[in-house]
This record gives structure tokens, C-alpha cells and sequence, in this order.
């Protein structure tokens, strides 16, 4: 088959769509932030298509100035990142919700999350001290 | 068949089948704490990846003219979707982030198939310095490897599937119906059909041909006969088919609105109807074909008797002058390759694009420059942490004597 203009569109829609069920369920900011780069991808890519078709560089012109945009959108986001950190010490976007609407439910989270792996670090006995409780008799035996 | 099923009946089941299992299969992956099911989620997508490509086979599959360009087009765009999936279901944002950069990648790809060679290098290079921010905001915000609330919880999972999905499923049968409707409309009637292409592609062949059936022995009358029928031998095959594609002459009957030579196509988009048609009628590059059609149309009339005259009757005491005839040749060849390449982007990318930005859109560029400025400002200011006033070495009397003035 020859691609068309069509294909080019399915492609771009499929990425924006993408982009859009992501920055509606990611609570990661920078997850989100991701996302809605993937949306302008889509946006980009049906600029182009047309300016392909139309056989003109109008839609490659206005792709240059949704760069600027996307550029100036990444640097506010980033900087936005850093002062919600320093307040919350945490990315997840659910923290901001009591800036919601008014009337609209707190959204609680149910389900505990699972268990973190133990990952506990041996601590050493400063040397030249014998440990006291950290072993019991017959570990020491055995050592 | 059991169901007799029309084309958009069809379209329309097989979208909806897909758009379900992709709404089941993101459902599946996006992280919760429970009920999250990945492999259930790959072979979901993979299924709805599958029915999809079924109805495109069987919708547009045969014929396959462009093999290459075809095969690129379906390489970058489902990287673009696959790693677009892995992004918007995966757990960890650093592996987001570099399956991001390969979405981008994958859009430089349909970009280059656009012949947006600029923007192509543009998006690598800004795309580029965001991801590696983003790596870094990553490592450094992210403090541990023990499940969180932002990576291992989705807000509302099968809502936003359901929404997004919906919304591409929807898109997508409208596209194919209006790709149904608007087959020969003004923005996609191509300015010279891939069959057009083929013909000029082979009458350029030719024509090359021709010119080197021109070179040889000139000395004798006889020689310079069979010059002359080997040139005719290898023309006459062109003549005919540019004939067929650039019209006889400019004022033809048509016959039927399917088919005719390029002038009298073009020409009819803009008499048929009004509306966008006379968009298209305005349009540049339209204009531009039918001038070149015309061009390939004259020289077409001229060149053969040209090159008889100058090959059979040379002036007396000269030799026959070959050189010249050649010439002509070339000229028509090189009118034939412009036609060829008509409607195609201008391979001066970069070059046309700036004058188009800086002779017809200053005042956006300018614009777009003070939103960047204005941008770095004000991420400098949410970003600027304000400090705790230095303790002065008598702080301890600071505020009684600020007290003490009041």
C-alpha cells in the first residue's frame, strides 16, 4: 500500500491518545510531564504530515514554534518539580489534591501498597570491641 | 459469508475489537498494588496490535508499490506506539524516560519519511538535552527503591484507559471515513500519481538512452541515418507515454473524470466545483506542476525535429554538431525529472524553511523568543529559594531594638 496522509494521522492520534491515558493515571509528576510531550509529539507529527501533503513548509514552520513552546513548557515544569518537592519531599501529584475543586471527594488510597524488601545493611562492631548482643553464644562458638 | 458486512460496518467492528482489548491490556499494566497483570496486559495489546494490523492488511493491503518507504513507515510508527505504552505503563520513570527517548527517535523517523529533514535534527537535539534533564530531576527526586505512592498507583486506571482510548478508537473511524469520502479531494489528490511517477521515472531512463544513441560516427549520409533511427528507436516509446501524461496539447476534451493526463486533472479540481477546490487551484505547487507540465509538453513538440534538423542536414564544410543535438535532449530530460519530482518537498529543507520563518513569520519568532525569555525568568523565580535572613552578630539585641524605635 502506499502511506498516505491517513497513516501518518492514525500514528499521531494513536500517540496523543497514549500521552492523554497517561497524564490522566500517572501520578508521577515527571511521568506526567513525559506524557504530555508524547501528546505534542502527535501534535507535531500531524503538522508535518500536512505540510507534506499540502507540499508547502507552513506546518514545519508552526512545529519549529511548538518546540519553543514545548521548550518553555519543559523549563516552568521542572522548576515547578523542585518547589513542590521541597514542600511535600514526595512527586506524587495526589498530594497537591486539597487545591481541587470544591465538592469534589477526597480520592484515598485503599489498598496498601506491598511490603518493601528488607534491605537492612550489616552494621560492623568498631573494631578491637566485642560485640555484645549481636551474636549469641554459639554464633560466636561457631564463628 | 454469513454476515454480509459493508466496508464500514467492517472498519467499525474491527476498531472497536482492537480499542477493547487496548483498553483491557493498559488496564492491565498501569501500576497498582493489586490486580496489576503483566504478562495478561502485553498479550491484551499484542491482540488489539493484531487486529488492527489484520484490518489494515485487509482494508489497504495489496498492492505494496513502495516496499522500503512502506516498511520504514511501519518500523518508526510502532516503535513510536510500542515504547509510547512502555512509558505511560512503566513503574520505574527512569526506564520512562528512556523509552521516551526512543518515542522520540521513532517520531524523528516519520519525520524524515516527511522529508522534514530540519526538524528531524531540531527534535533530536532539544529532545535530547530534555530527556538527559529529566534523567537527572529523576535520580535526584527519586529517593528509594521501595514501592511509592507516585510510581506504584494509578489515579483511576480504567477511567483514563476508557477515556483515552475512546478517543483514539473514535478518531480513527472517522479518519478511515473521510480517507473513504475524500479520496479525490483537494488535499490528497497527489499532483502526480505514483503510476504518473513510474511512467516519468522510465521516460527519464529513455531519454538518457536516446542521448547516447546520438553519439557515434557522423561522417557519412548512412551513418548519420542510423544515428537518426536509433534515435528514433529509443525516443518514440517516451513520446508516447509523456504524451499520456502531460496531455497532447493544453486544450484536450475530457473524458472521464477518473482519468486524463496531469493538466487536464489538476485543471479539473479547480473547474468542478468551488469551495476547496479554488484553495487548491491557488495553491502554489499546483500551479508550479502544471507550469512544468507545459514546459515537458513544448519541448516534447520541439526537440525531434531539432535533432533531425541538426543531425541530417549539417552546414557545409562542418562537422555534424552532436553536442548541441545532445543538449536538446538533456533539456527535455531535465524538464522531465523537475515534473518527476513535483509536489514533493523541496530538498533545500533547511534552507527554505528559514526564509519562510524569517520573511513570513518575524513577528511570531520574536514572539517566541520573549515566551522563552519570559519562560526562563519565571522558572528562576518558582524555583529561587528564599533564605533565612543571616543571623547578624548582635541578633540577640536585633528585635528589642527594632521594638524599642517603635
Amino acid at each position: 500500500m502506499t502511506i498516505t496522509l491517513w497513516h501518518f494521522l492514525a500514528v499521531a492520534t494513536v500517540l496523543f491518545g497514549l500521552g492523554w491515558v497517561g497524564f490522566l493515571t500517572r501520578r508521577n509528576l515527571i511521568t506526567m510531564f513525559l506524557c504530555a510531550e508524547m501528546m505534542l509529539q502527535g501534535v507535531a507529527i500531524n503538522f508535518v504530515a500536512f505540510a507534506f501533503y499540502h507540499g508547502n513548509l507552513q506546518g514545519q514552520a508552526f512545529v519549529l514554534f511548538l518546540l519553543a513552546v514545548a521548550a518553555c513548557e519543559a523549563g516552568i515544569a521542572l522548576a515547578l518539580f523542585v518547589s513542590l518537592y521541597r514542600r511535600q519531599r514526595s512527586l506524587d501529584s495526589s498530594d497537591w489534591q486539597h487545591l481541587r475543586e470544591p465538592g469534589i471527594p477526597v480520592a484515598v488510597d485503599e489498598e496498601p501498597l506491598p511490603a518493601a524488601p528488607d534491605e537492612r545493611f550489616p552494621t560492623l562492631p568498631p573494631a578491637g570491641v566485642r560485640p555484645a548482643s549481636a551474636l549469641g553464644p554459639e554464633e560466636v562458638a561457631r564463628v | 459469508m454469513l454476515f454480509a458486512l459493508s466496508p464500514t460496518q467492517e472498519t467499525t467492528g474491527y476498531v472497536a475489537v482492537a480499542t477493547l482489548l487496548a483498553i483491557a491490556g493498559v488496564f492491565l499494566l498501569l501500576p497498582r498494588p493489586r490486580g496489576r497483570f503483566v504478562p495478561g496486559g502485553i498479550a491484551l495489546l499484542i491482540a488489539a496490535a493484531a487486529v488492527f494490523g489484520t484490518w489494515l492488511y485487509r482494508t489497504f493491503g495489496q498492492p505494496m508499490p513502495d516496499v522500503i518507504g512502506s516498511a520504514l513507515f511501519w518500523l518508526f510508527s510502532a516503535g513510536a506506539v510500542v515504547f509510547g505504552t512502555v512509558l505511560v505503563t512503566q513503574r520505574n520513570p527512569a526506564r520512562g524516560a528512556l523509552a521516551f527517548a526512543f518515542v522520540i527517535l521513532s517520531t524523528c523517523g516519520l519525520f524524515l519519511l516527511l522529508a522534514a529533514t530540519f526538524l528531524m535534527a531540531a527534535t533530536i537535539i532539544i529532545y535530547a538535552g530534555a530527556i538527559v534533564v529529566t534523567f537527572l530531576f529523576v535520580l535526584m527526586l527519586s529517593p528509594s527503591h521501595a514501592p511509592t505512592d507516585e510510581n506504584d498507583r494509578s489515579r483511576e486506571p480504567l477511567a483514563g484507559a476508557l477515556a483515552g482510548f475512546a478517543f483514539v478508537g473514535l478518531v480513527l473511524l472517522a479518519l478511515f471515513q473521510t480517507s473513504l469520502t475524500n479520496q479525490r479531494d483537494h488535499l490528497l489528490a497527489q499532483l502526480v500519481t505514483p503510476l504518473e511517477r513510474e511512467k516519468l521515472a522510465a521516460a527519464i531512463a529513455q531519454l538518457d538512452a536516446a542521448e547516447k544513441a546520438l553519439a557515434g560516427d557522423t561522417s557519412t549520409a548512412v551513418a548519420r541515418e542510423q544515428r537518426l533511427a536509433a534515435f528514433d528507436a529509443a525516443f518514440s516509446p517516451v513520446r508516447n507515454a509523456l504524451a499520456e501524461v502531460v496531455g497532447v496539447s493544453s486544450a484536450e476534451q475530457i473524458h472521464s473524470p477518473q482519468e486524463g493526463s496531469l493538466p487536464q486533472r489538476l485543471g479539473r479540481l479547480g473547474t468542478v466545483s468551488g469551495g476547496p477546490e479554488k484553495l487548491f487551484r491557488a495553491d502554489v505547487a499546483a500551479r508550479q506542476t502544471l507550469t512544468q507540465a507545459a514546459t515537458v509538453r513544448e519541448l516534447l513538440h520541439r526537440v525531434p525535429p531539432t535533432v533531425e534538423a541538426i543531425i541530417s542536414m549539417p552546414a557545409a564544410g562542418q562537422p555534424v554538431d552532436v553536442a548541441t543535438a545532445q543538449a536538446e535532449v538533456r533539456k527535455l530530460r531535465d524538464a522531465v525529472v523537475l515534473l518527476h519530482g513535483a509536489g514533493l518537498m523541496p530538498a533545500r529543507n533547511v534552507a527554505n524553511l528559514g526564509y519562510g520563518l524569517y520573511a513570513e513569520h518575524l513577528l511570531a519568532i520574536e514572539l517566541a523568543g520573549v515566551l522563552l525569555l519570559v519562560a526562563t525568568i519565571g522558572a528562576v523565580a518558582i524555583s529561587h529559594r528564599k533564605r533565612e535572613p543571616l543571623p547578624t552578630p548582635d541578633a540577640k539585641n536585633a528585635p528589642a531594638g527594632v521594638e524599642g524605635v517603635q
